[in-house]
């Protein structure tokens, strides 16, 4: 300190304060940081925008040309194979909406009620010792690729279905031979894919039932199994029925591993040859029609034009799965959790 | 004071329900043990170093020859181009989302909503789109020149693939990025600025650190994605087994390897598969123990990140 | 007593000891008759894993009186009050020694039916945890558990009757399907209180059921569990000695894991045997 304040006596005083709150640091990052943060963000958001513009457009000259029989009639197999001669071919995607479908539900089923009880299993059964290699096996499963998928269901499921085939099927189907790779083949290979995705929401959302729900329950003598389906599932069930949602969406963008095992032939299955031969007929989705036909197919405009319509119509629909997704968890989940924040 | 007895016998209807679950647990635990077995006991025999060393032979007269040099350079490449695309702009907006965002504002609730839908839109839509859109003439200088005298790139090429693999992950990489932000503790951030340092200072010093594995993480799972996906680089890396360039690993042709064609290992099992043109199921079985081994080990070490940074919590 | 086979000791010890255990058992059977005891615990211990939260406890329960339960945290109150409905069980690493007779039944008896003692020991946990459904499914969901053949009319009447009962009747009566959550505190309280009463139990065990609530909420409750008293026999865990002084008729005194004084709640609050009783009342520590 300067000696200047100090008085007579020898007492020492502060020497009066000189803040300015009005200084503001000067330094360059300071001032770049937030827009050009800001930046990454709407690159992001654009890209979105882009990419969801594109498709839109690119399948508007489809749907113009054809408008509904695009989505109403059923030929799309030898509509590809003229489309590379002949200037002017009408495209049916209804068997490759039905493949879609099919596979999806089917898929779905299986893996609901399988997933639903594997995860039952973990977040409430398990003993510790099983608990952690099963999640470890699940998320396993979760990483493998898809084409690997295709890979084993192709040379597993698809020789094990053949033997299945009902045998006098190639008398009474005429329309379409049935073979191990099928619509059967592609559920059971598209279930296993979905499952993991499935069971580790469904453990999230049961594990997020607050335990004094659990407590209460086994309080009034309802024993383990009765709690956990008539108050912890119920109490879950927006987390499930989202996870369920999201699933379907990854269901129906599959493109490699069914068309590798679901038969690739644009038909729509149907039972009027009765029930048994129904799982053996083969199925092309949307999405295998992509993959398989757009390596070399995109250079011929009718072709790029039909594609984009498939691709237009899996945008849609995931875009609509996930928002219903986020609405199923934003508004049946506030309606169950009301008032919680205080009570709990 | 007599009471009701509390003995009773065991109701049989008791032991369905969780028997029930333990054995969906079981048929899940079976089927996964299955498929990895499958794939080893498969791939094993198949998998040795030449196999990793020669490059595939994509002739039907040879389709139990050839290895998959190729294709685990090709999905190096894919995944290293798709990651160094990816990490700055994907990290800049998880910041921008995590730090700065103002809930409030229409802009940012829009890339929110937009980059939580897009991040289910599936891969096939974006490698349409990528080749289709890389095709216009404009972005010939990423791929070659399509047909004569059009106007038309070929639209297929690494740069093109890691492009769009970079569009298709960013959503699921900046949402993990942004989840590692957010769990860094406000009262490092109170504590920094009670400090009187501003607030970028403190994210760069210590929010950015602190969040450093989750961080990791995101890119890790990323590359994962990156190197699992067949659809997109089945449409936009041309569909072919080999490179392009002859000598891709000479410096002066990297521009020629990144405007070129080429192969991944999950391009290499699709084609070797008995649904592809190549056939040869084994080397197929060789190329999924190869690609197997690398997402583990990726997922492992996104698994492992994450147990540090807990243990450090 | 296998000790005293193996050593070479002479009969006549081990037809000593034989006696005095009979002598023992006797006394407190005729004590239990006495006191109309409803549960009763001899020598119990208990331990989470390694570590022993509850030893030496000896004490019974006499049937239709309210019995509180005080003590500091952690003095393993509510461990006791848990074994009796044998929630505990759902705690890894717990295991008990000793004996706990509800009406002279064991309750550890491996043939016992846990669900069947849950519906008889009822409870009522700290924070009100009313399921997420409607006030009168609350009620209805383990009414429909124990009698799954039960009509609706009968239903409705069960649970009207146990809101009658709980005082929550004229609040609700006319939204019993509002979702409970959207009650207060003391309402799902006093809901929670009245789904315990639904499956008919004979015992009703409340740990801490004020502890969130405000002051005439509690009152409320106390103003219950005095009628309640005359049909079902309550323990209550409290922290609250003021509210043991007001409502309980015995008092059970926990401290690190031991029951110091068990006894007529007025001895206990007036009068208490041992210092660290004294101290606690007073407000020594706690």
């Amino acid at each position: 300190m300067s000696s200047e304040y100090v008085q007579a006596g020898g007492s020492v005083t502060a020497p009066p304060p000189s803040i300015d709150l009005t200084r503001r640091v000067r330094h360059a990052s300071e001032h770049l940081a937030q827009p050009l943060l800001w930046a990454c963000a709407v690159f992001s958001g654009a890209v979105v925008g882009v990419v969801i513009a594109y498709v839109f457009w690119y399948a508007l000259p489809i749907f113009s040309r054809q408008a509904l029989p695009f989505i109403a009639t059923g030929d799309w197999d030898t509509a590809i194979d003229m489309a590379w001669t002949e200037p002017d071919v009408i495209f049916g995607a209804l068997p490759l909406i039905a493949g879609t479908t099919l596979t999806t539900l089917g898929a779905l089923l299986v893996s609901v009620v399988l997933g639903l009880g594997c995860a039952i299993f973990l977040a409430e059964l398990a003993p510790d010792g099983l608990r952690r290699p099963l999640e470890a096996v699940i998320q396993l499963l979760a990483g493998i690729p898809s084409v690997v998928f295709g890979l084993v269901g192709l040379s597993v499921v698809v020789p094990l279905l053949s033997g299945l085939v009902p045998k006098d099927a190639y008398d009474v189907v005429t329309d379409i031979p049935l073979e191990g790779d099928s619509l059967l083949a592609g559920i059971i290979v598209l279930s296993f894919m979905i499952l993991p995705f499935f069971v580790t929401v469904a453990v999230d959302s049961l594990r997020a039932v607050p335990r004094s729900y659990v407590d209460g329950g086994l309080a009034l003598g309802i024993d383990r199994w009765r709690t956990i389906t008539r108050i912890q599932l119920p109490a879950a069930a927006p987390g499930l029925l989202a996870g369920a949602v999201l699933a379907i969406a990854r269901a129906i963008g599959e493109a490699i591993a069914l068309s590798m095992v679901a038969g690739s032939i644009a038909f729509v299955p149907s039972a009027k040859w009765g029930l048994q031969y129904f799982p053996f007929m083969p199925v092309r989705t949307m999405a295998s029609a992509i993959v398989e036909t757009g390596g070399e197919g995109m250079s011929i405009p009718l072709i790029h034009d039909a594609l984009f319509g498939l691709a237009a119509m899996l945008l849609l629909a995931s875009l609509v799965l996930s928002l219903a997704a986020r609405m199923i968890v934003s508004w049946w989940g506030r309606r169950l959790a009301l008032d919680t924040g205080r009570s709990l | 004071m007599r009471v009701s007895p509390i003995k009773g016998h065991a109701r049989l209807s008791r032991w369905i329900g969780p028997a029930s679950a333990w054995i969906a647990a079981a048929v899940v635990a079976a089927v996964c043990f299955f498929i990895v077995g499958h794939i080893v006991r498969e791939g094993y025999a198949h998998v040795d170093w030449k196999f990793l060393t020669t490059d595939p032979d994509p002739s039907p007269a040879e389709s139990t020859g050839g290895g998959v040099r190729i294709p685990i350079v090709g999905t190096t490449f894919l995944v290293l181009l798709s990651t160094l695309l990816t990490f700055p702009i994907a990290l800049g907006a998880a910041v921008y989302l995590a730090e700065y965002m103002d809930e409030r504002w229409a802009v940012t609730k829009a890339i929110r909503l937009g980059l939580e839908v897009l991040a289910g839109v599936p891969s096939v839509v974006f490698g349409m789109f990528g080749v289709a859109m890389f095709s216009h003439g404009v972005f010939t200088f990423m791929s070659s020149s399509g047909a004569e005298g059009s106007d038309v790139a070929f639209g297929r090429s690494f740069l093109v693939a890691a492009t769009v693999m970079a569009i298709h992950v960013l959503p699921f990489v900046i949402k993990v990025m942004e989840e590692a932000i957010r769990s860094v503790p406000l009262s490092y951030r109170q504590g920094a600025a009670a400090l009187g340092v501003t607030k970028w200072r403190a994210i760069r010093r210590i929010v950015l650190p602190a969040a450093a594995p989750g961080i990791a993480t995101g890119v890790i799972l990323g590359m994962g994605l990156a190197a699992g996906d067949t659809a997109i680089v089945w449409l936009t890396l041309g569909g072919t087994m080999n490179m392009a360039v002859d000598n891709w690993w000479a410096l002066d042709q990297i521009v020629n390897v990144l405007r070129g064609t080429g192969s991944t290992l999950t391009t290499f099992i699709y084609f070797s598969s008995p649904a592809g043109e190549g056939n040869a199921p084994e080397l197929a079985y060789g190329g999924a123990m190869v690609l197997i081994l690398l997402v583990i080990t990726l997922n492992a070490a996104a698994t492992l990140i994450g147990r540090a940074r807990r243990q450090t919590r | 007593m296998n000790e005293s086979l193996r050593t070479p000791a002479p009969e006549a010890d081990e037809a000593a000891m034989l006696l005095a255990e009979l002598d023992r058992q006797m006394i407190r059977a005729e004590r239990a008759l006495e006191r109309n005891t409803l549960i009763d615990v001899d020598n119990l211990e208990v331990r989470y894993g390694s570590n022993v939260v509850l030893r030496d406890v000896t004490f019974d329960v006499p049937a239709n009186q309210i019995t509180a339960f005080i003590g500091p945290s952690g003095c393993g109150k509510s461990t006791a009050l848990r074994c009796f409905n044998r929630m505990n069980d759902e705690i890894r690493g717990f295991s008990m020694n000793g004996r706990i007779q509800l009406g002279g039944q064991d309750i550890y008896d491996p043939r016992v039916d846990v669900t069947e003692l849950r519906r008889q020991v009822g409870m009522v946990f700290q924070h009100p945890n009313p399921f997420p459904m409607s006030i009168h499914e609350n009620i209805a969901l383990a009414v429909r558990e124990h009698n799954p053949r039960i009509s609706r009319d009968e239903l409705d009447g069960v649970v009207e009757q146990a809101l009658v009962h709980a005082n929550l009747w004229d609040e609700v009566k006319d939204d019993l399907k509002r979702s409970a959550l959207a009650l207060s505190g003391g309402q799902q309280q006093r809901l929670c209180i009245a789904r315990a009463l639904a499956v008919r139990p004979t015992v009703i065990m409340l740990d801490e059921p004020c502890a969130s609530l405000d002051p005439i909420s509690t009152a409320r409750i106390e103003e219950l569990l005095l009628e309640l008293v005359a049909d079902y026999t309550i323990i209550i865990v409290t922290h609250n000695l003021a509210q043991a002084r007001r409502i309980s008729d015995d008092v059970a005194f926990f401290l690190m894991g031991r029951l110091l004084e068990f006894g007529d709640a007025r001895r206990v609050f007036e009068d208490p045997l041992r210092r660290e009783t004294a101290d606690y009342v007073r407000g020594a520590y706690g």
